[in-house]
């Protein structure tokens, strides 16, 4: 099951205990259209061609109202990729992402393999990990934009605990914002990614470490060889997530700190609102959107050909 | 049996789905109820007093007008230009009577054809207001008026200012650098300005900019998007200098305008820093965040408040006299009822223009109103802005939201330490290319 | 030789044990912290809290929070966020489980196609589509309405409830669907009688996720509804606290009310949505 959710791919596998059915009749084959065609319209009807529609605006100088009648080309994407504001913004969203990758996973695992013990309590503390997750990104902001100022709360906490002098300005200081940000954002999904990984170590089984505990094998060696492995297609689907988000990040951004100070958390979503809605050039933030958008894809093809390919290969095929 | 039930289930709550749904598309907010008019009314006083006074003067319409339903809205500034009115203008309904700062935003505007033409309805207050009523206009035809109009200048700690043994109010540009250091070896934070909302510091360009500039050259500017005159660059090149001498709040960057204590408005109002370049609206902006700090409705304008006009600046180009102006009106959506026009006249009338000026929330603009002004820094600015030659919009406001975000965005990365006085030109010269 | 080994890293936890309690009530802690701030802030004044930051209410006072919930813009918030949410999940979960049971189960033509079509929409982010879906809203006269968030919610959706029912429903046993075909049902009548019931988890597991999502949404609403006063509640709490801003209490208050539902409907089904998860995971 796991592999199969993890091969988003083109191929539907074929389920081993499945034979899958060939509608003998017309009348199956319309059966069928009727049940996938109400997803199918509400999906091509508005995921499919607004994708569409904003790839063709991205090739006009438009502002939404007017009529659709000033071609420019490759206009809009040059001006994008040449501003270095655009450019920063593209560099915040991998950076968000790297960081994510690097910290918040084997911090997270870190925290699974410490928590996945009979503890007691531990239904109340894997719940109430995961409250960030549940929360908006608008209130979670919301939240810290109104302990961060200078000398509120979070200063005065840090001042308890003995750093006395000036902190300094955590979100309007070009320097420290954008790291403002990412802990704001870890606080936000470190949960679940604990939760994930917790998941995913249900199906390691004990046997497997205590009897290379038997043969000598340190707890590092034990989690290195076996734990880790085995945990691999659940690290792999949060990783995807995880990556996927980071390039979409608007909501966060927007209500802490609007891409401020001069740009310094700015990304590539609060970029293409900005000028796309906030300032009407429609065409131009069209243009950003299908940037973002190939970013993505060849992320994800990336990803799908160097990390999933190894679930495909040699893995482990569980049964459904 | 169990799946008949659930089958029904389902079915019923399929069908409250599509039914809702089906309501749903034809809700929209706003429109007719029972027969009376509603008109939305937006605008962005926040906070006392001038939060309950359009309610007053809402209620007041109401009570007139019998068969008519205002509904009043106050939002934050910033949303309130740069998202609220604009998205909901896209719509095409729900908003009837907004704010209206007027020039380049009002001509996108009209362009787009947003907004109502009352030409005809209101030739009467135009001719009384005389030449203030011209930001509200295009190509003759007039799409909204004003009920505040004044200059912008320095607010400034009088106290703070004798605690630094400063005498005299600057009136050059090295006069006021003297202040600043001064200040500084008092301890005192010189100047607060809310960077984070971009706007408050591009007005020490704009500023710079009037006094580098001649009239004619800004005047052409704002027609034709002509920026090829040096003086432009000679502007950023004085802001350059002004902002490496550090008269600044730390984390400017980040400091909002308006938005509670801790923004430029509220750093003057509660003694932590000695100035704030703003406009006239400023007394009524400290007053609302002096009464939530101290929970105090009657909290007014502190009394150490005083006001002094930009400084000229020796050997520069422009008008010593020309000052930076802008102010407030109200428009009508092109699909607003009749009605939302007679609201527009009521708030321009000369009764309610005295009151507003009563409030030292602004500078009223209807003849015959002034008498309402009781606040002596309000009286000067209106001084200041009768005895100046030439008074230049609001940079931002005159050339439009595509040209002025760009100006604003390179002022501000001016700011930050990036970016050049050159620089900012490029961005507007680039920006106009793309109209 | 004892028969049951402890696990080397076992041995270690039993002396750390402390160390992992420690750990999870410092994780605990950082967790809730923000959370509790927002809500104990709110039973202050804008006053108290210049004064003391930090501090705990000193007297504790109502009036904020009596002031959302007498907010008439709060109500409506709410219930827009409502309709919002119960109409986009049964949306998601109908049409989701409908696309998801044919491609699952069944062999035709363009099936790879549908279910790659699918797939591929996890990686159209919202933001690429929302400035055209503004046009065509608002060419079909829906924009303003919560018909303009919620179908293209449904729609957004789609691909990620797909991708985790199509495992759930293949592993409903072939069998189950011979034995129904002779009893004399038709494929639908499975659908309904026997297949529906049988993968309640999974169907609750994406409804859950649909609702969550929808109900934290902000971008759509922000652009497709915009005017506050009846716009969703992420968009209306950021709207109070910058039209309230000078007034830090009040929007404490507000934003801990905007929680709740959040938190209610979390507690409520969290083994579901937990236990959904970490089900969609492990298989």
């Amino acid at each position: 099951m796991v592999d199969t959710l993890v091969k988003a791919g083109p191929a539907v596998s074929a389920g081993p205990a499945l034979a899958r059915r060939r509608p003998r009749d017309a009348r199956g084959a319309l059966l069928i259209w009727a049940f996938a065609g109400p997803a199918l319209l509400v999906y091509a009807g508005f995921v499919l061609l607004p994708v569409v529609l904003a790839a063709v605006y991205s090739f006009f100088n438009w502002n939404g109202l007017s009529e659709l009648d000033r071609f420019i080309g490759f206009d809009n994407y040059v001006r994008a990729i040449t501003d270095p504001v655009f450019q920063n913004a593209i560099v915040h969203n991998l950076a968000i992402v790297a960081l994510s990758l690097l910290v918040q996973g084997p911090l997270a695992i870190l925290l699974a393999l410490l928590l996945n013990r009979p503890l007691r309590g531990r239904t109340l503390i894997r719940t109430l990990i995961f409250v960030p997750y549940v929360l908006s990104e608008v209130v979670a902001g919301l939240s810290f934009k109104l302990l961060l100022p200078p000398d509120g709360p979070v200063d005065s906490l840090l001042t308890a605990l003995g750093w006395a002098g000036d902190k300094p300005n955590w979100l309007a200081d070009p320097d420290f914002a954008f790291w403002t940000l990412f802990v704001v954002l870890t606080w936000k999904y470190l949960g679940f990614a604990i939760i994930l990984m917790l998941a995913g170590l249900q199906g390691v089984p004990e046997e497997l470490g205590e009897a290379a505990a038997i043969d000598g094998a340190s707890w590092w060696q034990i989690q290195r060889h076996i734990t880790l492995p085995l945990l691999g297609p659940t690290i792999r689907i949060w990783a995807f997530l995880s990556v996927i988000g980071s390039l979409q990040l608007f909501d966060m951004v927007r209500i802490l700190t609007n891409g401020g100070p001069v740009n310094a958390t700015a990304t590539m979503a609060t970029y293409m609102v900005d000028y796309g809605n906030g300032r009407g050039q429609v065409g131009y933030g069209s243009a950003v959107a299908v940037i973002l958008f190939v970013i993505s894809l060849v992320i994800a093809l990336l990803y799908q050909r160097f990390v999933l390919r190894r679930d495909l290969a040699g893995a482990i095929t569980r049964g459904t | 049996m169990m799946n008949t039930r659930s089958m029904r289930k389902y079915l019923a709550v399929g069908a409250a789905a599509a039914v809702t749904l089906g309501a749903l598309s034809g809700c929209t907010p706003g429109g007719d109820d029972d027969g009376k008019t509603t008109i939305t009314w937006w605008h962005n006083g926040t906070g006392e007093p001038l939060l309950g006074f359009w309610e007053d003067v809402a209620a007041e319409f109401e009570a007139d007008h019998p068969d008519v339903d205002v509904v009043v809205q106050a939002y934050q500034n910033e949303e309130l230009q740069r998202t609220l009115i604009p998205n909901q203008l896209r719509t095409g309904a729900g908003l009837d009577l907004f704010q209206q700062w007027g020039a380049g935003e009002l001509a996108a505007q009209v362009e787009a054809g947003y907004v109502m033409d009352i030409s005809d309805q209101v030739s009467s207050e135009v001719d009384a207001l005389g030449g203030v009523v011209a930001p509200w206009q295009v190509d003759g035809k007039t799409y909204g008026l004003p009920f505040n109009f004044g200059i912008e200048g320095f607010w400034y700690n009088k106290d703070l200012f004798a605690q630094a043994g400063i005498t005299e109010t600057p009136t050059t540009l090295d006069e006021l650098n003297d202040a600043v250091q001064s200040l500084k070896e008092a301890d005192i934070t010189p100047i607060a300005v809310g960077a984070g909302d971009k706007w408050p510091a591009a007005h020490y360009w704009y500023n710079f900019a009037l006094k580098s500039c001649s009239p004619e050259v800004l005047q052409e500017a704002q027609v034709s998007y002509d920026f090829s005159d040096p003086c432009f660059v000679d502007a950023g090149d004085l802001l350059e200098e002004f902002i490496a001498s550090e008269p600044f709040q730390e984390g400017f960057l980040a400091t909002s305008a308006q938005q509670g204590a801790g923004s430029s408005a509220g750093m003057l109002a509660t003694g932590n820093a000695a100035m704030e370049l703003m406009g006239h609206w400023n007394p009524g902006q400290m007053g609302g965040i002096l009464q939530e700090e101290t929970g105090s409705a009657e909290a007014t304008p502190p009394e150490f408040l005083g006001w002094f006009n930009f400084p000229a600046i020796d050997g520069a180009q422009g008008d010593p006299t020309a000052a930076l102006g802008g102010g407030d009106g109200f428009s009508c959506s092109a699909w607003a009822p009749p009605e939302c026009v007679e609201l527009m006249q009521y708030i321009s009338s000369v009764d309610v223009q005295t009151r507003f000026g009563e409030l030292g929330a602004g500078v009223p603009v209807t003849p015959g109103s002034e008498a309402g002004i009781a606040d002596p820094n309000l009286q000067q600015v209106l001084e200041g802005l009768q005895s100046s030659s030439y008074v230049q919009l609001w940079l931002d406001t005159a050339y439009g939201p595509t040209v002025g975000g760009a100006m604003n965005d390179g002022i501000v990365a001016l700011f930050g330490g990036q970016g050049s006085s050159k620089d900012i030109v490029e961005a507007m010269k680039n920006a106009a290319a793309t109209l | 030789m004892t028969t049951h080994a402890p696990l080397a890293g076992r041995r270690k936890v039993d002396a750390g044990l402390p160390f992992v309690y420690l750990v999870a009530l410092v994780i605990v802690g950082v967790t809730i912290a923000p959370v509790v701030y927002v809500v104990i802030g709110g039973f202050r004044t804008t006053g108290q809290i210049n004064a003391d930051p930090g501090g705990w209410p000193d007297p504790w006072v109502l009036d904020k929070y009596a002031g959302v919930f007498s907010n008439p813009n709060f109500w409506t918030q709410f219930l827009n966020s409502s309709i919002v949410a119960l109409l986009t999940t049964a949306g998601v979960v109908l049409l989701g489980v409908m696309a998801a049971f044919v491609i699952a189960r069944y062999s035709f033509r363009g099936r790879n196609v549908l279910f790659s079509l699918f797939t591929a929409g996890l990686l159209f982010p919202l933001t690429v589509a929302v400035l055209p879906l503004f046009t065509m809203l608002r060419g079909l006269g829906l924009l303003g309405s919560l018909a303009a968030v919620i179908i293209p919610q449904i729609a957004f959706a789609l691909p990620t409830t797909i991708i985790i029912l199509v495992p759930f429903l293949r592993a409903i046993p072939a069998e189950l669907e011979d034995a129904a075909m002779i009893d004399g049902t038709n494929r639908f009548g499975f659908f309904w009688r026997v297949l529906l019931p049988l993968s309640w988890p999974g169907l609750i597991t994406v409804g859950v996720l649909a609702f969550v999502a929808s109900w934290n949404a902000y971008l759509l609403p922000l652009l497709l509804l915009g005017n506050p006063a009846t716009a969703t509640l992420p968009v209306g709490v950021q709207y109070f606290s910058t039209a309230y801003s000078q007034d830090t209490a009040g929007v404490l208050a507000f934003t801990s009310v905007a929680m709740i539902p959040a938190l209610l409907f979390f507690t409520l089904a969290q083994r579901r949505i937990v236990g959904g998860l970490s089900g969609a995971v492990k298989g």
